[in-house]
């Protein structure tokens, strides 16, 4: 126990602390202003000076460690001296500009030199001048503002791991610059801007149209884009959303965001927003009133279940709706329509892989908290780069590397870079080689306990006698994996983390397998990357063909009769077709209507013309979203939804945290589930609640594992995995493990098509947000410097064709694209990636589509391509 | 794609503990290479160091010996503080200036010389004095440094 005395009062400390922290924690509040609590210390300012008995001078008491008996005077007269003395100093080379300064109001210089004074200098030199720069399409940056503190650089260096910008120059030359000197050229996070103690780091998004003051509405909510789910407050005025800001410290993001979360909300204003119902009249979709729209399709659906059954209909579940949305829909279709036919796209992989992974090592494998990952000494990472599929988990990682984890990425990781990675990049597609001899090494370097038999069982079976050479057709040297093998093996927590790469394969199931195993072999925890909002969501509410709400899988009578009782609606005993089977159904017209909710299969399901071919047999087609998208365009009716930012409801993230999402602008329109109510009132059923809340209720009667999870147990914070309900517990009696036929290969002018999942675009809201826009504002294909230098392409136009037709993109040259493949992402109209795929086998298990099938080949355009 | 410092840089790095703290030869050699610290230049140094690129300009420009501009095929580093300029290095400046165009901290037409005005470099007791590239020239006079310039090309 530490004893100190501050200002007369005597302060007892468990631990050492600076004196700073000490005062803050006997409610002593010490000026600071290069201070900022998780970021590096620093010591710069001095505006945090303090008297402490027997030590000359002031001190700072930002840096300065309390030690036994110390005796501290925070206030006096010398102390205000020396403070009024550093403003002074401080504003030698600032320009007061505060009348039309974005910061006024909020900035702490501000706010110090209107407590301390120092604005009537004594210094006569002119002030530095340093114009504006306006160069950056997201942030401005003023840095005759700029007083040195750091602050933005160690946040982006230390914290962010991104190291874009830094303090250049010496002495009263020093300003923060990004590498470029214009450009920031970065990751676009804002994590700077957030602390940016005056007007220096600006956002361009809100620059000079509002004063902090005039916010009329300040409103904690849950990131739309990815599912990490950051909390932030979206600030609105006049029912817009000025500005995302996020709150120091708080939620599993601690107050840090990424480009998406902060930068990608301007898609809730776009002009171009659903407004009206819109019904196809002669070909045309036009205005029409809700009544008549819900009408018509209670008329239309009504007779489709009359007269071919309710498995005639199939249901679009939404990863980007919320809990109570996807409830509501799933059970319309089960209770009112009677169909299990009910997917979303987190079938694309996300969810067929964590069924997998929990079939084999129980319910809640995957639900691990994000801030855990900073305790792993070792983090394996394969299948994607988690700083761009859900960078603040990204960010996690990095933290930990920081702290001395060994990363061992599989495939490239190029966020990870300067992270000093262990890389493995084996030969396309052969990481199941890979993953397959380090389980053998692990098994024989640890054996195994006996846990899951049925798991062992499969492991046995699975892998050889010899280690050596297992990995021989991948490429990868067996010295490398040996390497990487120890590492792992040494390791004492050591964490996986799995993205949709690995998946979307033909034998993504091996891939997932192998993993599952490696890590109960070697004790690991699982993170499965999820790009969307909500998809852990979407599975836990029973947005699945075979799964009710709460993870019971309906085949088993005793599940599905309590699920009956508890909603008083009838399900289906039979399991229904999962997203990819849908289309084929629709196109041999098992299938013919289709209920779609925030989604968008014409153009983000891989299968191009199959599946927009499939949609236009359909007798209904039904689209509730927020945009006019490629499938609404086709639809027979078309219901304006609202944005995450206009209701209330929870999500789900992907360490199946559920988190309170909150209407921050009023916009007129409804909810999805409200939607979804209405029209079962009409098809003679009734579903009725007052409100998400009221709908939650009900989930927390029905879903055993979110059983008596109410609003208020969200808040007050009892909402990590199981909550207070129960998993299913045991592991299944049978492994399911299927093998892919051969690979196509490449080569010969033909390359395989992969999917690129940049940092700033994620899709349709992202398409629709002009500041992301700006960052990637067209669709590229990534290659290989080499392939691409075999071509004779070093940027320009090129064409790349599959045998589902062409694009004409611009060629970007990166050399983290593996030889052999080129990367195209699936965010712009008549550009998308999923467009160039023809029909994609599906993994038997997980039911995800296989991506490697498809192969394109790329050819210059004359005139465009430099040689 | 191996880089033009990469073998040099080898057995830098081999002197240090992390690749981090071969910073400071690192830009020196990519200075040497270049004549200065381009974009590119200091783009090379990250990737071969593995210290991302702002950090290395950071580095780069706190200190005074890393030059951030095009200069010429000769740098000439001349000092002017107090005992060179008792002893006439003012007026040396005025002859390089005459004689080959270039003022200070400026490069001659032809690309020849670079002119850098030091403060100090420590050779008092034989002012004044010069660097030219890395050769060190003492007790100039108004006389030998034309004989002294005229060896570089
Ligand atoms: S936006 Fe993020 S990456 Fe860019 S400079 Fe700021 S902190 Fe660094
Ligand atoms: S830009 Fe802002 S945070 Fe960065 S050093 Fe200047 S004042 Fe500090
Ligand atoms: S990491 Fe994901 S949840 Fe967090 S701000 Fe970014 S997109 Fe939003
Ligand atoms: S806050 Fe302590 S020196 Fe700046
Ligand atoms: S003053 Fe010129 S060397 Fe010291």
């Amino acid at each position: 126990m530490i004893k100190v005395t501050i200002n007369g009062r005597e302060v007892q400390l468990d631990k050492q602390v600076t004196i700073l922290e000490a005062a803050r924690r006997a409610g002593i509040k010490i000026p600071t202003l290069c201070h900022f609590e998780g970021l590096e210390m620093y010591g710069g300012c001095r505006l945090c000076l303090v008297e402490v008995e027997k030590m000359p001078r002031l001190q700072t008491s930002c840096t300065l460690m309390v030690t036994d008996g110390m005796v501290i005077t925070t206030e006096s007269e010398q102390i205000a001296a020396a403070r009024r003395g550093m403003l002074e100093f401080i504003l030698t080379n600032h320009p007061l500009d505060c009348p039309f300064c974005d910061k006024a109001g909020e900035c702490e210089l501000q706010d110090l030199v209107y407590l301390y004074g120092g604005t009537e200098g004594r210094f006569t030199e002119p002030k530095a001048k340093h114009p504006e720069s306006n160069v950056d399409p997201i942030l401005a940056r003023n840095i005759e503002r700029c007083i040195s503190c750091t602050r933005c650089v160690r946040m982006c260096d230390g914290v962010v791991g991104a190291s874009a910008i830094s303090m250049i120059n010496r002495g009263r030359h020093t300003v923060m610059e990004p590498f470029s000197g214009g450009k920031f050229d970065c990751e676009y996070c804002g994590n700077c801007l957030t602390v940016c103690p005056v007007g220096s780091i600006l956002s361009r998004l809100y620059k000079e149209t509002y004063r902090p003051w005039q916010v009329e509405r300040t409103v904690r909510t849950v990131c739309g884009h990815c599912g990490v789910g950051c909390s932030y407050d979206l600030q609105v005025r006049d029912e817009a959303i000025k500005r995302v800001i996020p709150r120091i410290g708080e939620g599993l993001n601690r107050g840090l965001l990424c480009a998406r979360g902060r930068f990608g909300y301007e898609f809730v204003g776009a002009k171009d927003r659903l407004k009206k119902p819109l019904v196809r009249r002669d070909g045309n979709l036009v205005e029409t009133t809700w009544d008549e729209a819900l009408g018509f399709i209670a008329a239309k659906l009504s007779e489709v279940i009359k007269t071919h059954g309710g498995e005639a209909v199939a249901g679009i579940a939404s990863v980007r709706c919320t809990n109570e949305d996807n409830y509501v829909f799933q059970k319309f279709m089960r209770g009112v329509v009677g169909t299990n036919n009910i997917d979303s796209a987190a079938r694309m992989g996300f969810s067929g892989a964590q069924a997998y992974l929990e079939s084999l090592r129980g319910q809640g494998v995957s639900a691990n908290v994000i801030a855990g990952l900073a305790k792993s000494d070792v983090i394996f990472v394969a299948g994607g780069d988690p700083t761009m599929v859900t960078p603040i988990l990204g960010l996690e990682i990095r933290g930990a590397a920081k702290k001395g984890a060994k990363i061992i990425s599989l495939d490239p990781a190029p966020g990870l870079e300067f992270f000093n990675p262990h890389k493995i990049v084996p030969s396309l597609f052969a990481e199941g080689a890979v993953l397959e001899s380090l389980l053998c090494r692990a098994v024989s370097a640890r054996g195994m306990t006996g846990e899951l038999p049925h798991l062992e069982e499969a492991i046995r079976a699975a892998v050889s006698a010899e280690c050596a050479g297992v990995a021989a057709q991948s490429g990868v040297p067996d010295a490398e994996i040996e390497k990487a093998s120890a590492t792992i093996s040494g390791s004492q927590s050591p964490a996986f983390v799995i993205g949709p790469d690995i998946v979307q394969r033909a034998d993504g199931n091996r891939n997932l397998f192998l993993l599952a195993a490696l890590s109960y072999v070697t004790g690991g925890r699982i993170f499965l990357l999820s790009g969307k909002a909500n998809e852990q969501g979407a599975v836990d509410m029973g947005c699945l063909p075979d799964t009710l709400p709460g993870g019971r899988p309906l085949a088993i009578d005793g599940f599905r009769k309590r699920h009956e009782d508890a909603c008083g609606m009838s399900v289906p005993a039979r399991e229904g077709l999962s997203l990819m089977e849908m289309f084929p159904a629709m196109a041999d017209g098992r299938i013919k209507a289709l209920y779609v909710i925030g989604e968008n299969p014409a153009f983000n399901l891989p299968g191009g013309n199959s599946i927009k071919s499939a949609l236009e047999k359909l007798d209904l087609l039904v689209v509730q979203d927020i945009f006019l998208t490629e499938t609404a365009k086709m639809a027979d009716i078309v219901l304006p939804a609202l944005s995450w930012a206009e209701k209330d409801g929870t999500f789900t993230n992907l360490e199946r945290r559920i988190q309170r999402v909150r209407r921050g602008v009023n916009r007129e329109g409804r909810e999805d589930w409200r939607i979804l109510c209405d029209l079962a009132g009409r098809m003679g059923a009734a579903m009725e609640y007052a409100s998400s809340e009221a709908v939650m209720s009900e989930i927390a009667r029905v879903s055993p594992v979110h059983r008596d999870l109410h609003y208020s147990d969200i808040e007050a914070g009892a909402m990590q995995w199981p909550y207070h309900g129960e998993p299913l517990r045991g592991e299944a009696s049978t492994v399911s493990l299927v093998t892919a036929s051969a690979r196509p290969t490449v080569g010969s002018g033909r390359f395989a098509l992969l999917v690129d999942r940049p940092l700033f675009q994620s899709g349709t809201l992202t398409r629709r947000s002009k500041a992301l826009l700006k960052l990637i504002p067209k669709a590229t294909v990534k290659m290989n410097p080499l392939d691409a230098a075999s071509l004779g392409i070093s940027g320009g136009i090129v064409r790349v064709s599959s045998d589902a037709g062409s694009v004409e993109l611009e060629a970007v040259i990166d050399s983290s694209v593996q030889m052999g493949a080129v990367k195209i992402s699936n965010h712009f109209e008549g550009a998308g990636v999923f467009g160039l795929m023809t029909k994609p086998p599906v993994d038997p298990v997980t039911k995800a589509p296989a991506f490697e099938g498809c192969l394109v080949a790329v050819e210059p355009l004359k005139g465009d391509a430099k040689s | 794609m191996k880089s033009q410092i990469a073998d040099e840089l080898e057995c830098v790095k081999a002197k240090y503990p992390a690749e981090r703290a071969a910073l400071l030869p690192a830009l020196y050699l990519a200075q040497r290479k270049y004549g200065w610290l381009s974009a590119e230049a200091m783009d090379e140094v990250s990737r071969e160091l593995r210290v991302p690129k702002a950090t290395v300009r950071g580095v780069a420009t706190f200190y005074a010996m890393y030059r951030h501009k095009q200069v010429g095929r000769n740098v000439i580093q001349l000092c002017t503080n107090v005992s060179c300029m008792i002893l006439g290095a003012e007026r040396l400046v005025d002859i390089i200036r005459e004689k080959y165009g270039v003022e200070p901290g400026g490069t001659s037409a032809d690309g020849r010389f670079s002119l850098v005005i030091m403060e100090c470099i420590g050779a008092c007791g034989t002012a004044p004095a010069m660097l030219v590239n890395t050769d060190f020239h003492e007790s100039l006079t108004q006389e030998n440094i034309v004989t002294i310039l005229e060896g570089y090309r």
